[in-house]
């Protein structure tokens, strides 16, 4: 199964800027996902960055790679959920999260999440991320828990 | 070292590791939440470290019972058959 943008959009709760997953190429429900994440040098991080900067200084934010891959697990955990459980999953905590290389403005990452455990109400997600065949960075352990929606929701006038 | 000691050992690296302390400073009856500053987020995810470190399935409602190293070990041991 593929999700386009619009459908992503219908799934998580999150906008721009927070929104930093484009594409899920492929899902097994209650198994696995691969989502994409393409970094332009439009993003808000690379905002008023200085002139002359050397190259390392737009290397994409290890805290927004981490979202985004935490978004793919997001993703796999809602469309593995019996229907009709309500709430929203809210990343907790990530353990063993290892950097191997820089991403940069024109790299497309592709994150291969697994769903490994669900344990009341609370979600655990491992994989990898990719640009091409170069492993970028290796999750080992990912923690989400539900939330009731009205929790998140941004209040209405 | 017996099966138990070896079992209470492995548990308190599990419970260590993700109240991000060390092994040794974890005692075998202080309570999580009392002595350690643990929340309920921290219990949920030592449950499932157990489960699948071991294999097993322990139901949440024991969850509140799974307030020390020495409680953690009680739970798991009835739910993994283990004879310590």
């Amino acid at each position: 199964m593929r999700l386009d943008h619009a459908a992503l959009r219908a799934l998580l709760p999150h906008r721009y800027p927070m929104l930093l997953l484009d594409r899920v190429e492929d899902v097994e429900p209650g198994e696995s996902l691969t989502g994409v994440k393409a970094v332009s040098g439009c993003e808000p991080c690379y905002r008023g960055i200085a002139e002359d900067q050397p190259a390392d200084r737009y290397a994409y934010p290890a805290s927004l790679l981490i979202e985004s891959f935490g978004q793919g697990a997001a993703v796999l955990w809602l469309l593995s959920r019996r229907s009709g459980t309500a709430g929203l999953p809210m990343f907790t905590a990530a353990r063993d999260v290892v950097l191997l290389h820089p991403v940069h403005p024109g790299d497309v990452v592709h994150h291969r999440v697994r769903l490994d455990q669900v344990v009341d109400g609370a979600a655990f997600a491992s994989g990898s991320s990719w640009v091409g065949e170069r492993r970028v960075a290796e999750f080992d352990s990912m923690m989400a828990v539900v939330r009731p929606v009205d929790a998140v929701a941004e209040p209405r006038d | 070292m017996s099966e138990r000691d070896q079992h209470l050992e492995q548990l308190r690296e599990i419970v260590a590791e993700v109240l991000e302390m060390e092994p040794e400073e974890v005692a075998d009856t202080a309570d999580f939440v009392e002595e350690y500053e643990a929340d309920s987020l921290r219990a949920i995810e030592i449950l499932a470290r157990i489960e699948k470190r071991y294999k097993v399935e322990i139901p949440q409602a024991e969850l509140n019972e799974m307030r020390s190293l020495k409680a953690v070990h009680e739970v798991v041991a009835r739910y993994a058959g283990w004879q310590d």
